[in-house]
């Protein structure tokens, strides 16, 4: 992997326009996906980090129910949730996009958050509470500029009208509900299908 | 082999520990047997040291005044003597510091004729020893002087602000020390009455607030008048008991589920608690229906240093808060021992002691400090009366009784704090969880650090500065020779 490949998601933050049409017809897509999984590792490092040692003014978690593998969790599962939704909904809707290009395409939106919350960890803990107003400016900011880029990424990638891909991400989001409510439906039944079996042999165990 | 196994051996005994000392850690509930807990700052019971003990058990037969049948209030005197409205046998008895009874009072002497009590409820006794005792079976407040002869007698007032129907039963009385007097009487929604010293009605003050939820108020706004009729009425939540402290700011408990529970009322019936606490003042935090439910608070004490205390008649437990809402020990409970209730009705305080009487056995249990509450209360006071090192060094005795006690630790801080050593100050509210004041220390130790350092910061930038302006020069200089080469 050269200097510029792994300059690019760097160019894509400042010229998304550029960068995602570079990024769907010109790049690697093998390289993308390396860099792609290591941003998403560091957007749950950057968490964790986050949770742990952000300034005690801004950071209002009780330390001891801190877990860093739900940390990953909370990364992990609506990146892929958006994903699938995605490319279930853009697949009926004629988008170009496979589900690798969404994927990537999701993974450099998400760059931003990353540059910049991770200097505020640490920044964070010489703040006083009338500068904590920087600290949220700056995390709002980056969600803002990450939510531009997802949209600028929508677009490219399936090759979008700008309102066709307002109405893409609002249905994904629809679906991305739609999908938790199916995941908890699915995992309520199996966990009563799993006592309705440990309570029959308790029944017949006992029985003796 | 035998090596294997006993590695397995020391590695489950190891695994073993860990799980017990997990369990060692959990923390204790409020529904335990644990006698003693607080709440942390994030809303979990955690153990601590009692701060009340009881001692004593006062009965209407140890006392020598008869049984007690169904006593209703008490009050206690600055000199220590303590008023039992013994309502059932339409008396108060005053007990000397001793918990002997010393006078008993059944029927006074009003314009000649001898009049006597019916089911009275309430009683407060001003400093000049004048008695106020709110008479609810005959439907009047009286008010006797120091030697126990009816000086005045409130009957059913008679203003524009009451109903047609109106009907005055007061069950609890309080005066303050202009002899305005407040009434709590059963029915009323408006608030307590207040009434002059003369004993003419002046107005309601300190109404609850009806809460209505989104849903109800949907329905209400899409009904007919002639639907709306037919719905329950939304009443504000009746008070459940008041007291005065000294600067004459009332202090009320309520019924209320989902406002304030407590209020501190002043002169226009604004509320005025402060709370600053990890979360509002209101009794349990954490309950289960099978142990009575929410809190239901039934009266409240007010002593010096606005330190109030609170019963709760659902568990039996006088949960302490300071002036600034910090919840400082719970103690009490339901049951058969000494130290719990069958059915707690009112609280007093006599000096640090405080008494919690029991309506339906009749007795009175006297509380008295431990050395934690002992130190807790010194710390509190000190502090409030502005004398932060003495409360610094009772916070540190406090925090060395009882690590959890969060509260304590901001009061230490804030010694270090007015010493101007910002470091420690800070670390102490951070241990407190007191953010507003740990910015306020940070901010200082901050500034002292930047001040001190100014110069080797200066130094470190400019010369940083410089050492990226001649790579930039030496790198320019080295492209230009590849070029000059070419």
């Amino acid at each position: 992997m050269n200097r510029e490949a792994l300059q690019h998601p760097l160019y894509v933050m400042v010229h998304p326009f550029n960068g995602y049409w570079d990024l769907k017809y010109e790049r690697s897509q093998k390289t993308s996906l390396i860099l792609s999984f290591g941003i998403l590792f560091m957007l749950i490092l950057t968490n964790v980090l986050g949770e742990q040692y952000s300034g005690f003014l801004v950071n209002l978690n009780n330390p001891r129910y801190l877990n860093s593998l739900l940390e990953a969790v909370y990364v992990l599962v609506p990146v892929l949730f958006w994903c699938v939704a995605n490319w279930s909904l853009t697949t009926l809707m004629d988008g170009e996009g496979k589900f690798v290009e969404i994927f990537i395409t999701t993974c450099f939106a998400l760059l931003p958050i990353v540059l910049i919350n991770f200097p505020w960890i640490w920044i964070s803990n010489f703040i006083s509470a009338q500068e904590s107003s920087f600290y949220y400016f700056f995390k709002n900011f980056a969600i803002l500029w990450s939510g531009l880029l997802m949209y600028v990424g929508i677009m490219t990638v399936h090759q979008f009208s700008p309102s066709k891909t307002i109405g893409t991400i609002l249905l994904t989001l629809l679906a991305m509900a739609f999908m938790a409510f199916l995941t908890l439906l699915f995992f309520s039944l199996v966990q009563q299908m799993i006592a309705f079996v440990s309570t029959i042999y308790q029944e017949i165990v006992l029985r003796r | 082999m035998v090596a294997r196994i006993k590695k397995l051996r020391t590695g489950l005994l190891a695994l073993c520990c860990l799980v017990s000392l997990g369990l060692g850690g959990e923390l204790a509930l409020a529904e335990s047997a644990a006698p003693s807990y607080n709440y942390s700052y994030w809303g979990n019971a955690v153990a601590a040291p009692s701060a009340y003990e009881a001692t004593t058990l006062i009965t209407g037969a140890s006392s020598g005044a008869g049984p007690f049948n169904n006593p209703q209030d008490i009050q206690v005197t600055a000199d220590k003597q303590i008023y039992v409205l013994d309502s059932g046998n339409n008396r108060f008895v005053i007990l000397d510091q001793d918990y002997k009874s010393v006078k008993t009072v059944d029927a006074f002497q009003f314009k000649g004729k001898a009049e006597k009590f019916n089911n009275p409820q309430g009683i407060y006794v001003t400093q000049q020893k004048e008695v106020y005792v709110a008479d609810t079976g005959n439907k009047r407040i009286v008010h006797l002087d120091s030697s126990f002869k009816a000086v005045g007698i409130i009957e059913a007032p008679k203003s524009e602000l009451l109903q047609a129907n109106f009907e005055f039963q007061p069950v609890r009385v309080a005066v303050d020390k202009a002899d305005r007097i407040y009434v709590m009487s059963a029915g009323v929604f408006d608030g307590f009455m207040e009434f002059g010293a003369d004993g003419v009605f002046k107005s309601f003050i300190g109404a609850n607030r009806v809460h209505v939820d989104a849903v109800e108020y949907f329905w209400k706004s899409i009904s007919t008048k002639a639907q709306r009729e037919q719905m329950v009425m939304y009443t504000p939540t009746e008070f459940t008991n008041l007291d005065i402290n000294d600067e004459g700011f009332l202090y009320a408990t309520n019924g209320d589920d989902y406002g304030d529970p407590i209020k501190k009322l002043n002169a226009q019936g604004a509320d005025i608690l402060r709370r600053e606490g990890y979360y509002k003042p209101s009794g349990d935090l954490l309950y289960s229906t099978r142990s009575g439910g929410a809190p239901r608070l039934v009266d409240i004490d007010v002593s010096d240093s606005e330190i109030y205390a609170v019963l709760d008649a659902s568990r039996g437990r006088v949960f302490t808060y300071n002036g600034d809402g910090y919840l400082l020990y719970i103690f009490g409970g339901i049951g058969n021992r000494l130290g719990e209730f069958n059915t707690p009705v009112a609280i007093e305080h006599s000096g640090d002691d405080i008494l919690v009487l029991d309506q339906a056995l009749g007795e009175i249990t006297v509380f008295q400090t431990t050395e934690y509450g002992r130190t807790l209360n010194s710390a509190v006071r000190s502090y409030y009366n502005g004398d932060e090192e003495m409360a610094s060094r009772e916070f540190s005795k406090v925090v060395n009784l009882n690590a959890n006690m969060e509260y304590a630790y901001a009061g230490i801080g804030k010694a270090f704090l007015r010493q101007g050593e910002y470091k420690e100050s800070a670390e102490y509210f951070e241990r407190s969880m007191d953010r507003t004041n740990y910015s306020k220390a940070f901010l200082l130790y901050r500034k002292e650090v930047l001040r001190g350092h100014f110069s080797t910061i200066m130094t470190g930038l400019i010369a940083l500065v410089a050492l990226w302006l001649g790579l930039r020069m030496f790198r320019k200089m080295k492209a230009r020779k590849k070029v000059e080469l070419h």
